[in-house]
């Protein structure tokens, strides 16, 4: 009977054992190099305490204006801050991995301190995004509704989400979209137009496939993905081998064309079919050193682009408010496009509009501060776009117009067309024009 | 030489009945009923230690015990599964009770244990609601909503564990420090109180009933002069296996607590509205009720009626003495069959309501 007695005592230290066992190898140890220990930082902003990086130690500080010191993890990403559970740490999180897709990107990047703050300042972004054509899709669909003899004047306007605006200021505004939806038409187009074509706004998710891989959101354009779609970086939890993950946990203002083309440049839409057709070149450059592959992969060949197109970055001419949206809601892209090729050359007759920047242009400013690749200050002469934005990155210095690239350390001296050879006429000043005698094959270099 | 006995020696007599006493018998569901709350007070005071029953911070201090207090997470763990491992012992002793006649020639501790097992669910609830997590703040809606209900008493009850008024949201300071007196003082000192009376009376009557005590046998002593001799044992031998079954169950329990973790939800201020909720186990079957009759039928009358019903079984449903520690003997029958009866609906329902 003392055998029992022994065994029962055993047993029970085995199992305080285990328990130690378990104190010492939390399940959370395995992603710490050496002997599990929590990591606790209290951000300013909050004041609390979040536990995030003890599993996380090692990730990207998100940006220099998101130091963690400040904003710590929770502020943008939610989530149990002292879980160190993965289910009970993650289930509260906003936006699942990203908290800035456009479901929930007002409690993510949202607030009035934030990125929901005064139109005047431009601080509106989520504002303007929710109401651009890259989230409404509205030239898209309407287009394809007007082809098809399903939409007539008069009728609603469509975009993917209803939106409203009070305040319209350009020409092309209109104050309201109605919510998209594909069956509610006599026609059996529109469903197969949404289930061919809706994958290519900022709410959508992507195609998981290579090329095509991105975030939703904010995320679409200010976080890198790698065109293989894994992730790089330092966080300890993130597979290395999964596709489907960011290049980077980074909010960046320099994005190279890689990072437009996950939407843009992909292929081309059959009407007709109604369908999407991949481009299929890929072969042709997937072989080649990143550094070489710019001029077969940055477009599909088809069309005309000059030098300058090749060489600079989307972001290098399409302002802001072209991409983010200028706060009205557009029904097509041309509508919501401002920048052609006299906006930096000008024309036979004129220079490039120019302007003086003051303390009073916070954002063109704010900008350049978040840019590493050119700086801009009060008492500068830059471009102004035809959408009121001022082009920071494209400068008179010394009665030379130059252009710093936004997306890495670059300078160009921009050729002006006054005093060239050009043979425009005057009623022909769209880029078009350019490209026809300016055309580039990038194939033959 | 002799040794005097120890305390915990004098918790039998110096011999029990051989059959009776062992674990094929009792599957010592007393015993672990009592251990658990012992662990549960030894884990309860160390939770006390790091647990801050205001709203702002009981579920900061609750994660904070999880998973920054060295061993934390095992004294959580351990005190949930301890609890509800104390609802399941409790409530399967009493089925023993039940099934073998265990009640008969003591019912008034039939009455103790009956009133140690309502405490015992009451302590599982407020504990519960103390997470303060989404479904803590459910279950405490509901739950506060239904006492200015109970007949009498009703108003008072709500008074006296929200400290708000009826109709208010019930999620404030008051009704969590009201709760965590409840919890800690209000129902287990009279629980242990209770207790200590169970074992007493237990003890006074002989230690646990046997089939010594049958009328059968008396009657046989009777007519022979001589009682049938029954089996009796040193109680040294039923400690020896006590000590074992208890280090064994404690080996089970921190296993268990090891391989898994208390559940715990989401921040209340952080869940979702209208999110889809399950009540506390113990109450998935009144919450199944609810969802069909009235809240003052299924929430109050149902609960309390079933309290009577079982109050009352070895009083109006079995009154004779014959078939002590007989499994289902005929004398109970009627018990037996009312009892199955109630535990086969509350268990249905509570499936029902689980796989919802």
């Amino acid at each position: 009977m003392n055998r029992l007695l022994a065994l029962g005592t055993l047993g029970l230290l085995a199992a305080l054992g285990i328990a130690g066992y378990r104190q010492a190898h939390p399940a959370w140890g395995r992603y710490q190099p050496g002997p599990a220990a929590v990591r606790s930082v209290t951000p300013s902003l909050s004041g609390e305490p979040e536990l995030c990086l003890t599993c996380h130690e090692g990730i990207e500080e998100i940006s220099p204006s998101h130091p963690v010191e400040a904003f710590g993890c929770v502020s943008c990403h939610g989530g149990e801050r002292l879980s160190l559970d993965v289910d009970g740490a993650h289930t509260t999180l906003i936006g699942g991995k990203n908290p800035s897709d456009l479901a929930v990107v007002e409690a993510g990047c949202g607030g009035g301190d934030c990125h929901s703050g005064d139109p005047a300042e431009e601080r509106d972004h989520i504002a303007r995004v929710q109401r651009s054509v890259q989230s409404t899709y509205a030239g898209a669909i309407n287009g394809v509704l007007t082809s098809f003899n399903l939409q007539h004047p008069g009728d609603p306007v469509y975009g993917l989400q209803a939106v409203a605006d009070g305040h319209i200021e350009s020409g092309t505004g209109v104050a309201a979209l109605t919510a998209f939806e594909a069956g509610a038409f006599d026609s059996p187009v529109p469903e197969q137009f949404a289930a061919a074509c809706l994958t290519c706004h900022l709410g959508a998710e992507p195609i998981e496939a290579e090329f095509y891989y991105r975030g939703t959101g904010c995320a679409a354009c200010h976080t890198p993905y790698g065109q293989d779609g894994l992730y790089t970086g330092g966080d300890p939890t993130l597979p290395r081998d999964e596709a489907g993950h960011m290049s980077q946990h980074r909010l960046t203002l320099e994005m190279p064309y890689t990072q437009c083309n996950h939407c843009h440049n992909r292929g081309n839409y059959n009407l007709v079919r109604m369908d999407f057709l991949p481009r299929d070149d890929a072969a042709s450059f997937a072989s080649l050193p990143t550094d070489q592959r710019r001029p077969l992969e940055y477009y599909q060949p088809i069309g005309q682009f000059t030098l300058c197109e090749w060489e600079l970055d989307c972001i290098d001419c399409h302002t802001n408010k072209e991409a983010m949206g200028d706060g009205d809601i557009h029904t097509s892209q041309a509508d919501a496009q401002s920048v052609q090729c006299k906006t930096c050359h000008g024309t036979l007759t004129e220079g490039p509009p120019l302007v003086t920047v003051t303390e009073a242009d916070a954002a063109a400013l704010r900008r350049a501060d978040l840019n590493p690749n050119y700086s801009l200050a009060a008492g500068d002469v830059a471009v102004l776009a035809p959408d009121g934005d001022i082009m920071g990155a494209v400068q008179l210095i010394d009665g030379q117009v130059v252009q710093f690239a936004k997306a890495r350390s670059q300078v160009w001296a921009v050729p002006p067309v006054q005093g060239s050879a050009c043979e425009q006429q005057p009623d022909q000043q769209e880029s078009r024009y350019c490209h026809e005698c300016h055309d580039y094959d990038s194939h033959a270099h | 030489m002799s040794r005097r006995p120890s305390f915990y020696e004098h918790l039998h007599p110096p011999t029990v009945p051989d059959r009776e006493s062992r674990l094929s018998y009792t599957f010592g569901l007393g015993g672990i009923t009592a251990l658990s709350f012992v662990v549960l007070v030894v884990t309860g005071m160390l939770e006390m230690f790091l647990y801050i029953p205001t709203p702002d911070l009981a579920y900061d201090s609750l994660q904070q015990l999880i998973y920054q207090a060295p061993f934390g997470w095992l004294v959580r763990n351990m005190h949930f599964w301890a609890a509800q491992g104390m609802v399941i012992s409790a409530t399967l002793h009493m089925a023993r009770v039940v099934f073998s006649g265990g009640y008969k020639r003591r019912r008034f501790n039939w009455l103790i244990g009956l009133s140690l097992l309502t405490l015992t669910l009451l302590a599982d609830f407020t504990g519960y609601v103390l997470r303060w997590d989404e479904r803590a703040g459910w279950a405490l809606t509901v739950g506060t909503n239904l006492l200015p209900l109970v007949p009498l008493l009703g108003d008072w009850l709500h008074a006296a564990v929200t400290g708000v008024a009826q109709g208010e949201l019930a999620l404030g300071p008051s009704t969590l420090i009201r709760f965590y007196a409840w919890h800690i003082f209000g129902l287990i000192l009279p629980l242990f109180a209770l207790l200590v009376w169970h074992l007493f009376r237990w003890r006074r009557d002989g230690g646990i009933s046997s089939r010594g005590d049958a009328p059968r046998r008396r009657a046989i002593a009777a007519d022979t002069g001589t009682a049938p001799p029954r089996k009796r044992r040193e109680r040294s031998d039923l400690i020896r296996e006590e000590v074992f079954t208890a280090l064994a169950a404690l080996a089970l329990l921190v296993v268990f607590s090891v391989v898994f973790p208390a559940p715990l939800g989401t921040r209340l201020d952080a869940s979702p509205a209208g999110a889809h909720t399950h009540a506390p186990w113990i109450l998935l079957w009144v919450q199944e009720l609810l969802r069909v009759w009235s809240p003052g039928l299924a929430g109050v009358f149902v609960p309390l009626a079933l309290t009577a019903l079982l109050g009352l079984l070895p009083y109006v449903l079995d009154r004779r003495n014959g078939g002590v520690a007989v499994w289902f003997n005929r004398e109970g029958r009627a018990a037996q069959v009312v009892f199955t009866g109630a535990a086969l609906a509350v268990v249905g329902l509570s499936l029902r309501a689980a796989l919802r």
